[in-house]
């Protein structure tokens, strides 16, 4: 074996492997076609050796001239995926270069098979074998094709447009590849002018095109080996980075998971499983999750799943999970889900935390609230006992006076019955106002969860204005209302809402005891507020104001200015407004007294209504 | 002497069916009773000589119990006045004792209770009524005599003799014996003792 034909292998045995690499590496990454397309190229190359190869062999003209055309195949295949290679790996290279080149080598390809023996040769007419290096090599003897020019342009676009593409590369800041793999381009596009020189006889060396691209191979053998040895560091790196998350994780309570949506397979970390009650080795699914809801709590977490599938919108739930001992724990998940390219869920990823904790401490200053509140409620109703009391004397004297009249109409002897039956019709109608009253007061004296509702705000205010109707009368305070009709509803709970309306109502009285009969004026209003978004209740005095500096301190648990107050009452109001997702303030007027004001959002339902009447009016 | 025409029970009230239910009360126990929904009503529409009694709700809107109370009062009417209240308010019924009202009852009020007081007020009434009238009637007897006669009248129920008149009036015995026959004959008396007791009445004392 002589060494020409193990250099030439070995060229071809390198190009081969690595195209083989390279291929593989494109198996994995089918997003990436530039590995295919060096694949490729690099597979074209080998075969260029190959018919180098045999050229450098061949004893005669009729084995010479069919290599001599068909290795124009293979070099067609390179320079295509070559200038495809490089616009894709290095982003670089004029596209009109690339397809004038594509242009070019095409047109010499169609003409190789066209003219008698190829682009390069019109005729060969012997074949001359000589020493080279000390071995025998054949090259070819005969008239060239003027048509071989078109060959050799093309070889000067490409090395253009390899220096340009290496100028870009450079210029962008890679420095490394812009030498490394652009000086191979340009140094295999340079060593591929020795063919045209060989043809027109001004060297007189064999074909060694397929060394072109040797350099080439060795860049691209050398980025893949960093490669590994980037990724042997990235692997590296993320461990550390899953320790780091992990302690993170451990230390913040949270719990990871991962739903593959595509195979239902639910991978959670031990935290999680023990979150939840899991054992460390069961295989977990969406209904084994299910299954560990609270049944409450299990119809809307389904729709907060459903919702993100369905919009890609963040998952967000506060649930319970019942552990197999029967243990209550209260979590709060979060999650994103992944789409693949046909927008299709596959992926759900999320971490959970227990909030058992914080929910409980809620739970406990909700309970505290709502025994502040019902304090509060009870101490005014004690204050207003005068006004209650005669709200109930009122239909019961009724009652009995109607009663006893009766008695004694119907002691007659000529007892007149259409007058009893009036009677009865008043007494039944008076026996339901006083049954209203108890009903009023037993709901305001309950203690109980809060229960809000879609209501009519002027409904609430005329409630509460009745329940204190005789205690203005005897107060001689005169009472102005603007409530305008149609106001959108509000999502309240109407024992509350009184409460807070009364508290306000009683202070501003007690704010006017001292005033003149003519200046006992309470003004009631209600609107819209934050361009139809809310609801806004004032409550106006005339009577002696709020100093500048307690216009917030009046808000403060057990700070009053009453002797008989216990300071409760506008702190528990401020609380409950809050709880309402509403606003309370205070602020003098402009001439006397002091104007209480809240606002409460707009019932949900009845959001979209207002705004499309606000854009209509 | 009688008051004229039969007695009236006035009912002030604001709530609508209280007064209902009182006034048929009142109707069914065979009074005459006018009912009015506020005390402005009341005053724009009482006839001042029309006697009775007057049951009125203490709290009301505007112009309230007590207010009327002394409105009354100052227009001279005689209308005894039975409050009621639906709370035992103790300054305000001293209050409406101590301007003159007749009773005060508190809500729910027990029939017997009612009637009672409107009967005990309405006697009182009668009897001022009475009082009135027959002060009015001595009063007009007194304007029949002439200044003479007054001045002889004044003299007899001082107590003096006919002989120490005519020696005051300087005149003789036998025309003071004339002018106390019309005297005595116009103010309708039998005697002495009652000619002193009418002229009491009329806060006429003798000289």
């Amino acid at each position: 074996m002589t060494w020409i034909t193990i250099v030439w292998s070995m060229n071809a045995a390198a190009c081969l492997t690595l195209a083989g690499f390279y291929f593989a590496v494109w198996c994995k990454q089918r997003q990436r076609p530039m590995y295919l397309l060096f694949s490729c190229s690099a597979i074209a190359a080998a075969a260029i050796s190959a018919f180098e190869l045999w050229m450098l062999n061949s004893k005669t003209v009729e084995q010479y001239e069919p290599l001599v055309r068909w290795i124009h195949v293979p070099t067609w295949v390179l320079t295509l995926s070559f200038v495809a290679f490089v616009r894709l790996y290095l982003r670089a290279g004029r596209t009109w270069l690339a397809w004038s080149i594509y242009g070019l080598r095409t047109l010499v390809l169609i003409l190789n098979f066209i003219f008698p023996v190829s682009i390069n040769f019109t005729a060969i007419t012997d074949i001359r074998r000589f020493s080279w290096g000390g071995q025998m090599v054949s090259v070819p003897v005969g008239a060239s094709n003027p048509w071989g020019l078109l060959s050799t342009i093309s070889l000067l676009l490409l090395l253009i447009f390899s220096v340009d593409a290496a100028i870009t590369v450079w210029r962008r800041g890679d420095r490394r590849r812009a030498l490394l793999v652009g000086g191979s381009m340009i140094f295999g596009a340079i060593l591929a002018w020795h063919v045209p020189l060989v043809i027109w006889g001004v060297i007189d060396v064999p074909f060694f095109l397929g060394f072109t691209y040797t350099a080439i191979v060795a860049a691209m053998g050398y980025e893949l080996s960093n490669d590994v040895a980037r990724a042997a560091g990235l692997a590296r790196e993320l461990e550390i980075s899953e320790k780091r998350l992990k302690l993170a994780a451990d230390s913040a309570n949270l719990a990871m998971w991962e739903w593959n949506i595509v195979r239902d397979e639910i991978w959670i970390t031990d935290k999680g499983r023990s979150l939840f009650g899991f054992t460390p080795s069961e295989k977990l699914d969406f209904d084994r999750f299910r299954s560990r809801l609270h049944p409450e709590d299990r119809e809307s977490i389904l729709q907060a799943v459903e919702n993100s599938l369905r919009t890609g919108a963040e998952y967000r739930s506060e649930y319970r999970a019942v552990l197999p001992d029967g243990q209550i724990r209260w979590i709060v998940g979060r999650g994103h889900v992944e789409f693949n390219g046909d927008g299709k869920p596959v992926r759900m990823r999320g971490a959970s935390v227990d909030i058992t904790k914080r929910k409980e401490a809620e739970l406990e200053a909700a309970c505290q609230r709502m025994e502040l509140a019902h304090l509060s409620r009870v101490t005014t109703l004690g204050e207003l006992s005068g006004s209650i009391a005669h709200e109930l004397s009122l239909p019961l004297s009724a009652i009995l006076s109607n009663a006893q009249a009766a008695q004694r109409v119907l002691a007659n002897d000529k007892a007149d019955l259409a007058e009893v039956r009036e009677i009865l019709n008043d007494i039944v109608s008076e026996d339901k106002r006083a049954s209203e009253v108890i009903r009023r007061l037993r709901l305001w004296l309950k203690k109980g969860e809060v229960q809000q509702q879609p209501l009519q705000i002027n409904k609430v205010v005329q409630d509460v204005l009745e329940l204190i109707r005789s205690d203005l009368i005897n107060q001689k305070v005169t009472l102005e209302t603007e409530l305008p009709r149609n106001l959108p509803t509000v999502s309240v709970d109407p024992v509350q809402l009184q409460q807070v309306l009364l508290n306000l109502v009683v202070n501003a009285c007690d704010a006017m005891a001292g005033c003149n009969n003519s200046q006992r004026r309470l003004v009631i209003r209600t609107g819209i507020e934050n361009g139809g978004s809310a609801v806004v209740v004032s409550v106006t005095d005339q009577g002696t104001g709020i100093p500048e500096e307690k216009m917030e301190q009046i808000f403060e648990p057990f700070f009053s200015t009453k002797e008989k107050g216990m300071g409760i009452g506008l702190s528990v109001c401020r609380t409950i407004i809050a709880a309402h997702r509403g606003k309370l303030w205070a602020a003098n007027n402009f001439d006397r007294g002091a104007t209480f004001h809240f606002t409460l959002p707009v019932a949900a339902s009845d959001k979209e209504s207002v705004t499309t009447k606000n854009r209509i009016g | 002497m009688s008051t004229p025409s039969s007695p009236t029970v006035f009912v002030v009230d604001d709530y609508a069916p209280l007064r209902r239910s009182i006034s048929r009360l009142l109707r069914a126990a065979d009074f005459v009773v006018a009912a009015f929904p506020s005390a402005q009503d009341f005053l724009a529409q009482y006839d001042s000589g029309v006697w009775g009694c007057l049951v009125l709700d203490l709290a009301m809107p505007t112009l309230n119990g007590l207010e009327l109370q002394r409105i009354l009062a100052k227009t001279g009417s005689l209308l005894p006045i039975i409050f009621l209240t639906g709370t035992a308010d103790i300054p305000r019924s001293v209050q409406a004792m101590k301007q003159g009202a007749s009773d005060f009852l508190t809500k729910p009020v027990n029939d017997e209770d009612l009637l009672a007081a409107v009967r005990v007020a309405i006697e009182k009434n009668r009897a001022l009524h009475r009082e009135q009238a027959e002060l009015s009637e001595i009063r007009a007897r007194l304007a029949t005599l002439t200044p003479r006669e007054r001045e002889v009248l004044e003299y007899v129920v001082a107590g003096k003799l006919n002989k120490q008149i005519a020696g005051e009036l300087g005149t003789v015995e036998q025309t003071v014996k004339v002018h106390r026959a019309h005297v005595m004959q116009k103010m309708k008396a039998h005697s002495v003792a009652e000619l002193v007791r009418l002229t009491q009445r009329c806060s006429i004392s003798g000289r």
